[in-house]
């Protein structure tokens, strides 16, 4: 494959993961794949296809060896490695690492507000309401959410999850790894009232 | 200073209401060391009003100033500051502004003034006409008695459409303490509307054929603004949004940033629905519903669109239309607020069914603006409502007021929440009628005054919110610890101080918030977490001063001091830091002085520093740390015992605030004894002379008698 080839592969392969990004999807290497064989920009292995006979670069093959390569080193993109075991790709200007593992857990409700939770009780540091999983891009229903809260009740794994209600009602969610106890029901009822104090 | 070629408008209008003289003064040349805003309201007073001048004493001055900035294309640069001797400050009136946005400020500069100062007595009512270089007091006779929004009605008829009209209601007219001027319907300055009434001057109708000029590079200054509007974020300026969305890195439930693709303006005709990136600059008005972050997401339902300040693109002011209003209460069905004045009605309300973003909390906020922006009365930022629940629930309101009038006032509603009882209650404060409104009316203090409540009883108690002198905390221990704690001993109302807390509520994770906090302060340790909050240090006093400094800077610059200062961004790309030197690079373009930003924060500390000779001199006192620099007990309590500086409480520490107070007054040049500033303070400040007059007062630490 010669540099210029490298140069339309690396092009056309970014715009692939943009684009994605750009539409809210994540981007496995075997998507930008097959997205470049439906435009195209592949030639058939030696001895294959092209009529003046002569060996057309990149074929399937150089492409898919160059592939992860490429979109690995690319300065416009990040990756990781998502649930499927696969490495996902986006773009953190469109698309942010945040959102990313949101949309790679959404299969995962159990994974999907345990990380959640344990990441806003790390980086905050706060609990968080529990309607905030109903809402986008959680998108789960209220007996979806309940459903997965018994569930991390009985999961060994999950007995870091827990919850603080506050005097107005509300039920917010935190991770006893990050957030103490009492911090938790602190920072839980300051945030209901907030809209009570402008 | 030599006359400006841009920003400033050129002149000062000055109209004697006792002999009916109007006069105009050059702005730069008379008043140009204090910018204008709070900066010429506090020199007018210092050289006008003589000490022990009441509020409604024809003697005191009313000071309707904007600034440099108003009038122009710099975001958010509607405000007004209006500054007189303060009727709700007890036990003794002292000097204080309220702050008023909309379009006023703009129509005034576009008529050619930078401030109206509006001194002496009508002999009978009457409106003040400004178009351009006509000025003309005009017989108010047949708008006395009607509210604010009749008299903005009938004045604009008479003017015409783009007239602007600041107006007082029933309640200043009575000269109640409690009472607003507002303009454009929902932009109220809170506290001064009785001093307009004491003058007989019912209301200010402005138009102007004018411009403001720029005196800098149009490429320069068209480049800063949209670097400006680059870094802006939602209300208050949260920079992440309250929801994860594809491009934010970051997102906090408790930001103001509420606005998302999807949502609808349910109410605007046709709906509208949010598309496209919320990030682009032609969204910023998309992000903030006010109304939707107090009321909940069913307000979005009720939403026809933002309304806001010239040149603001936050749109902070929610327009709401809830027709079940007019059938069940007669009232308008469009009503329009923010913050506060959104919740005038919710306030009042222990409880409310539904809970306080449910129905019934909605219908108390449309009839709470119906009520209070027509009859002009103030809340004082919450604590006329905090005060009657005080009154109601702990049988002080029983005790005091007489058996008749107790009966006449249908507390069943009050319990129950029934949205009606503000029919009753609203109106009689407004009005002044009865015991009860007479005593509401005069706010807080007149609890104290009139009915010999001991001001330890509100000290003393969590709910109230109390601080002191009248009013109640704003921004303080609850948001910023030492720093807030500060911020609130300084002024002679509520502090109205948004520079500190809108940095701690930004929605930004505490690690990006210290790290943006050591580029801008010194330290990381300028900030901590809420109610995570360490012992004092002198970056938190640092801070402190910064804070104060740029409030006093935007109130005298025309700038949102609600929506600035704007040292953080929702920008990864700039690691979310805003700008530290905006306001001295617009101010430099604006009038064609350059300065920088510590010349310009200078500025802003003269006339912080102006403020606080002009409390010395009127309170006569030198000992500001004892007698005005005062923090409620309940500050330094937990309800449940905690002890200050354990995780989750915001309870501060004695001794602790102490040295705060001394770190403080030491980075302000203050003597900490007295915490007073120096004569070689006022000095370096070009405040000399204001030194001079304290210390044949006895009144500069070391010249005490």
């Amino acid at each position: 494959m010669t540099g210029e080839d490298k140069a339309r592969l690396t092009q056309a392969a970014v715009e692939v993961v943009l684009q994605a990004s750009r539409e809210g999807r994540l981007t496995t290497e075997d998507d930008v794949f097959q997205a470049l064989v439906a435009e195209g920009l592949f030639h058939p292995a030696e001895g294959g296809g092209d009529s003046d006979g002569a060996r057309r670069t990149p074929t399937e093959e150089e492409a898919a060896a160059a592939l992860a390569g490429i979109l690995a080193g690319h300065p416009w993109l990040a990756s990781f490695e998502g649930l499927s075991g696969q490495r996902v790709y986006h773009s953190p200007d469109l698309l942010s690492l945040t959102y990313a593992r949101i949309l790679d857990r959404k299969g995962s409700p159990l994974l999907l507000m345990a990380e959640e939770i344990r990441a806003n009780s790390r980086d905050y540091p706060r609990p968080v309401p529990v309607e905030l999983f109903e809402a986008p891009p959680f998108d789960l229903t209220p007996a979806e959410i309940e459903h997965t809260l018994g569930i991390m009740a009985a999961d060994p794994q999950y007995q870091d999850i827990s919850f603080t209600p506050t005097s107005t009602g509300a039920v917010y969610l935190f991770s006893t790894l990050h957030l103490e106890r009492g911090y938790a029901q602190f920072l839980a009822q300051r945030a209901e009232s907030l809209a009570m104090n402008p | 200073m030599a006359a400006s070629p841009g920003g400033f408008a050129g002149k000062v209008l000055r109209v004697d209401l006792s002999t009916g003289k109007i006069s105009t003064q050059d702005t730069i040349e008379r008043y140009g060391d204090f910018l204008g805003g709070t900066g010429l309201g506090y020199q007018v007073l210092w050289e006008e009003v003589p000490s022990g001048t009441g509020p409604f004493d024809a003697a005191n001055k009313l000071v309707f100033a904007t600034g440099a900035l108003a009038g122009t294309g710099v975001p958010c640069n509607g405000r007004t500051a209006v500054t007189t001797i303060f009727p709700t400050c007890w036990p003794k009136p002292l000097v204080a502004s309220g702050h008023m946005g909309g379009q006023f400020a703009a129509k005034l500069k576009y008529a050619g003034y930078d401030a109206l100062i509006i001194e002496g007595r009508a002999e009978k009512p009457v409106w003040l006409f400004i178009r351009d270089a006509q000025v003309q007091l005009r017989d108010a006779a047949h708008l006395w008695g009607a509210g604010i929004r009749r008299t903005s009605l009938e004045i604009s008829q008479e003017m015409g459409a783009s007239c602007v009209v600041a107006a007082i209601g029933q309640a200043g007219e009575k000269l109640a303490p409690m009472a607003i001027v507002a303009n454009s319907l929902s932009h109220s300055a809170g506290g001064v509307g009785g001093v307009m009434g004491s003058k007989n001057l019912k209301a200010v109708g402005v138009q102007g054929g004018g411009a403001v000029r720029i005196a800098g590079d149009k490429g320069e200054w068209e480049k800063l603004i949209k670097f400006h509007l680059s870094i802006l974020g939602g209300n208050n300026q949260h920079v992440v949004p309250s929801f994860p969305t594809p491009q934010s890195e970051y997102y906090n439930p408790g930001s103001r940033w509420v606005g998302e693709p999807g949502r609808r303006w349910g109410a605007a005709q046709p709906p509208i629905e949010i598309t496209g990136n919320i990030y682009d600059l032609n969204r910023i008005a998309y992000r903030t519903n006010s109304a939707a972050f107090f009321l909940g997401d069913g307000a979005w339902q009720h939403t026809v669109r933002g309304n806001g300040c010239t040149a603001c693109p936050i749109r902070c002011h929610t327009i709401l239309k809830v027709p079940a209003v007019a059938a069940k209460y007669g009232i308008r069905e469009i009503a329009q607020n923010t913050c506060v004045g959104l919740m005038f009605g919710r306030g009042f309300f222990k409880k409310l069914p539904g809970g306080m973003k449910g129905q019934a909390a909605l219908e108390a906020c449309m009839v709470g603006m119906h009520l209070a922006d027509d009859l002009g009365l103030w809340c004082n930022y919450g604590q006329l409502q905090r005060d009657l629940q005080k009154l109601f629930y702990d049988g002080l309101l029983k005790a005091k007021l007489g058996s008749a009038e107790y009966a006449s006032i249908p507390w069943d509603k009050y319990v129950a929440g029934d949205p009606a009882f503000l029919f009753d209650i609203l109106p009689r404060i407004g009005q002044r009628r009865g015991e009860l409104g007479q005593v509401l009316s005069q706010g807080t203090s007149g609890l104290f005054s009139q009915w010999s409540i001991p001001e330890e009883t509100w000290t003393q108690g969590h709910d109230t919110l109390y601080w002191k002198m009248g009013h109640p905390k704003h921004h303080a221990n609850e948001d910023d610890g030492q720093c807030g704690v500060i911020i609130n001993t300084q002024y002679n109302r509520d502090a109205q101080c948004h520079s500190h807390t809108n940095f701690v509520r930004n929605g930004l994770p505490l690690n990006v918030q210290k790290r943006l906090a050591a580029e801008i302060w010194g330290s990381p340790d300028s900030v901590d977490g809420v109610g995570d909050y360490t012992p004092m240090n002198p970056h938190k006093a640092r801070r402190a001063r910064w804070s104060l400094v740029r409030k006093e800077l935007h109130d005298s610059l025309g700038l949102c001091n609600w929506m600035g200062p704007w040292v953080a961004s929702p920008l990864k790309s700039r690691g979310y830091s805003g700008d530290d030197s905006l306001e001295s690079r617009f101010y430099s373009l604006a009038t064609g002085r350059k300065i920088d930003r510590e010349g310009l924060d200078r500025i802003g500390e003269r006339i912080f520093t102006l403020h606080r000779a002009l409390t010395i001199r009127d309170m006569g006192q030198l000992d500001m740390r004892l007698q005005h620099d005062r923090v409620p007990d309940w500050v330094f309590e937990d309800p449940s015992g905690a002890s200050p500086f354990s995780k989750g409480t915001i309870r501060m520490d004695r001794a602790d605030m102490a040295k705060a107070m001394d770190m403080f007054y030491k980075v302000m040049g203050w003597d900490t004894t007295t915490g007073a500033p120096t004569q070689e303070t006022y000095s370096r400040l070009g405040l000399t002379e204001v030194g001079q007059s304290l210390k044949a007062r006895k009144l500069l630490p070391g010249d005490a008698a």
